[in-house]
């Protein structure tokens, strides 16, 4: 009798879950395994002669200096996010204060994330202008004869794609941050108070390890999101000039949707997840020497 | 939260592979659909014509890269006043990856194209071969090399016809006459790129620029030099080490950095420079562009002018013209969908719009190629009610009465990707010129490997 209910019980489990699994299944695992064959085939879209050809993708990759050169871009690219981190921490705190105007500050440091990239994009670039453009302005005014040429030359283009998405990132950072600050406990900080910590120290030694699991979360998925983000790059530079800016996602899109090799950007998308796997799991073993939960 | 940071992760790394994967799995479905659809198509596609119930219209849709207002909805609104029986639609994609793109996928699930327009001979090779494209040799009612002339041909694939050319695309240096005229010098025929950076020189005023070029003309010299030696040398190996290649690239890079009369490439690709405006409002008073200049130039409104425009052929590199090709010919290359139902009705519509029912173009710079067509008809809708603002005989010299042999570009993309890739790097100082050569051959020569 108890038994016939369990196993009406488990079944009606299976129920609840089916439609969310039906949909894993159909969005996520048949695709990806799709796209793990697809790494061994020279298959183009829309080309109906396609074959295997074994490991062809992944020697052309190994050899591929283009995946050597995305990949160091993809690593500049990937320094925003610890700086977006820092300075959303930052800001944070100082929105944290009794501050005048702190709402509408509060507002308008998280209004880039919820702007329209291709929007923003065109923004930047004219901000980024060498010529015309107001930032350059500005550092001819205050003396600089040679500002830098930001998204014009190949080697500041990348810095200046950071520099973009440092913005961009740091109202997310800054709002999870101020969640974060009010659950630290007003006790703590007046015990430290009475101790004689100056604010500095209040700050470095209580309030940065009580927020560590929030730096660890924005950590993991500022990464996560940054090292497949692609729209914001497509719609400033496409990856140029030169390939300056091409970062791994880009690549992928490129050769997938520009070049139709469905193949080899299967091949790439594959080694980027590999990258992210290897990312992740190196701060899931980091992180037990500086979160404290 | 040591359990969501984990999840959170995962489910991103999920989401990753899921889109990308997505996006393949989506083309492979097709692929096989667009395979053996390719296949059956003859049969079922004549069985559907012999079948269409009478009184019901035949419902076309036409794909072009032209928005609608810029001509095509005049042309479509023009038949299907006249043909009650055929009713075309004209569905507009945007010629860019993600536009053609988008056409592929609807051809490849079956969604009702049933006419295509193509820009580049690139991405009619590919629909070739994914059978999209209709054989037009099967109709022997329409004769495309003795409507359109020897340049027609340019657009044969293996000897056939898959679609026809329909517009003539003139690509020029459009001049500012007046400013021509103030320094004495001549309208241009036949010149070189030496020439030209002469000219640029004698233009410039002040910190203004004596040339500048849209982007996408912007590597011709190189075509129309590869287009005759060859993009591979005799043993398979790139050729893209011409010693006129080098040549092009010192030319330009002499007019950006030591002459300073045209704008250095990476200032123009970042701001992404709105040459057409800059031409027009009379800073610069030469550009290197096509026929789609006069889309601009008789728009008085956005872009207001006090001066007159003549017209120059594209200058050639070689010091000798007699093997000199220059880029245009015929373009806008319309095929039939090879799975449509109705493809009889979307011949009878192809042939009348060839032969001048796609007048109305002409506003836009687009001119029938076909000799059918009414040119005079055309021409006085290219120029509209500015003719007088044009220097009329150096624009029919440059649209019609050079008879200078053309080229249609046919690099498969990867190729202009890479040899923009290195040349933007050349351009912007951060390789020299022999890095710039050897980088390009030799991703041309891994390209050319792996393409086979």
């Amino acid at each position: 009798m108890n038994n016939h209910w369990m196993r009406r019980q488990r079944l009606l489990g299976y129920v609840f879950v089916g439609p969310s699994m039906i949909g894993v299944l159909l969005f996520f695992l048949i695709p990806a395994i799709y796209s793990f064959a697809l790494m061994f085939t020279n298959y183009k879209f829309m080309n109906p002669k396609a074959g295997f050809v074994g490991f062809d993708n992944i020697a052309r990759l190994l050899r591929d200096p283009l995946f050597y050169l995305s990949l160091k871009n993809t690593v500049i690219f990937l320094l925003a996010v610890p700086v977006s981190i820092a300075l959303g921490f930052v800001v944070a705190v100082i929105l944290n204060r009794r501050l005048y105007l702190k709402r509408l500050l509060r507002g308008l440091y998280f209004m880039p994330y919820i702007t329209s990239g291709v929007a923003v994009a065109f923004v930047w670039m004219l901000l980024f202008h060498p010529k015309q453009g107001p930032i350059n302005g500005f550092l001819r005014s205050v003396g600089i004869a040679h500002p830098p040429g930001w998204l014009s030359t190949t080697t500041s283009s990348m810095y200046a794609i950071d520099i973009i998405w440092v913005w961009f990132l740091l109202g997310y950072n800054m709002i999870i941050y101020l969640a974060a600050l009010q659950e630290v406990s007003p006790e703590l900080l007046e015990a430290a108070k009475i101790d004689g910590a100056k604010g500095w120290q209040t700050l470095r030694k209580i309030i940065w390890p009580l927020v560590s699991p929030t730096t660890f979360l924005l950590l993991v998925t500022g990464l996560i999101m940054t090292i497949k983000t692609f729209g914001i790059i497509q719609a400033i530079t496409q990856g140029g000039p030169g390939n300056s800016t091409t970062i791994l996602s880009l690549y992928v899109y490129q050769n997938a949707f520009r070049y139709y090799d469905m193949g080899y950007a299967a091949t790439i998308s594959w080694a980027l997840f590999a990258i992210i796997l290897v990312i992740t799991l190196l701060q899931w073993l980091g992180q037990k020497k500086w979160v404290h939960y | 939260m040591r359990k969501k940071g984990w999840f959170a992760g995962m489910a991103a790394l999920a989401l990753v592979a899921g889109t990308l994967a997505g996006c393949s799995g989506k083309g492979n479905n097709g692929g096989e659909a667009g395979g053996s659809g390719g296949a059956k198509s003859p049969s079922a596609s004549a069985s559907a014509n012999a079948s269409g119930k009478a009184g019901e219209p035949v419902k076309l849709k036409m794909w072009g890269g032209v928005p609608p207002e810029a001509g095509p909805q005049a042309v479509v609104d023009a038949w299907n006043k006249d043909h009650p029986d055929v009713q075309v639609e004209y569905v507009r994609y945007v010629n860019d990856d993600e536009g053609n793109l988008k056409l592929d996928t609807a051809m490849m699930t079956g969604q009702d194209v049933d006419l295509f327009v193509n820009y580049s001979m690139s991405q009619t090779a590919k629909r070739k071969e994914s059978g999209f494209t209709l054989d037009l040799s099967a109709f022997t009612d329409y004769d495309v090399d003795a409507k359109m002339g020897p340049d027609a041909a340019g657009w044969k694939i293996d000897g056939k016809y898959y679609g026809i050319p329909t517009t003539k695309s003139s690509f020029f240096v459009a001049l500012n006459k007046d400013k021509l005229d103030a320094a004495n010098l001549p309208v241009p025929k036949d010149w070189t790129w030496d020439e030209l950076r002469e000219y640029a020189k004698k233009l410039k005023a002040g910190d203004g620029y004596g040339f500048i070029q849209h982007t996408e003309p912007f590597v011709d010299p190189i075509d129309s030099v590869l287009s005759q030696d060859g993009y591979t040398k005799a043993d398979g190996t790139s050729n893209l080490d011409d010693p006129l290649v080098r040549k092009w690239l010192e030319t330009l890079n002499g007019m950006m950095k030591e002459d300073k009369t045209t704008p250095p490439l990476g200032e123009q690709l970042t701001s992404k420079m709105p040459v057409e405006q800059i031409f027009l409002s009379g800073e610069a008073p030469m550009l290197n562009i096509g026929a789609w200049l006069l889309r601009s130039s008789n728009n008085f409104t956005d872009y207001p002018r006090d001066f007159k425009i003549a017209f120059a052929p594209v200058p050639r590199l070689a010091g000798s013209a007699d093997k000199y090709v220059t880029r245009g010919g015929i373009g806008d290359y319309i095929s039939i969908n090879a799975k449509s139902k109705h493809t009889d009705a979307a011949w009878s519509f192809l042939k009348w719009y060839a032969d001048g029912g796609m007048a109305p173009l002409a506003a836009g710079g687009r001119l029938p190629a076909s000799k059918d067509a009414d040119q005079e008809a055309a021409l006085k809708s290219l120029l509209g009610d500015k003719a007088d603002t044009y220097d009329r005989d150096s624009l029919m010299y440059v649209m019609f009465d050079n008879k200078t042999p053309t080229y249609v570009r046919s690099v498969p993309q990867e190729v202009m990707d890479l040899r923009s890739q290195e040349y933007e790097k050349y351009f912007l100082g951060s390789q020299t010129m022999d890095q710039t050569i050897s980088a390009m051959v030799s991703r041309h020569n891994e390209f050319l490997k792996t393409a086979k």
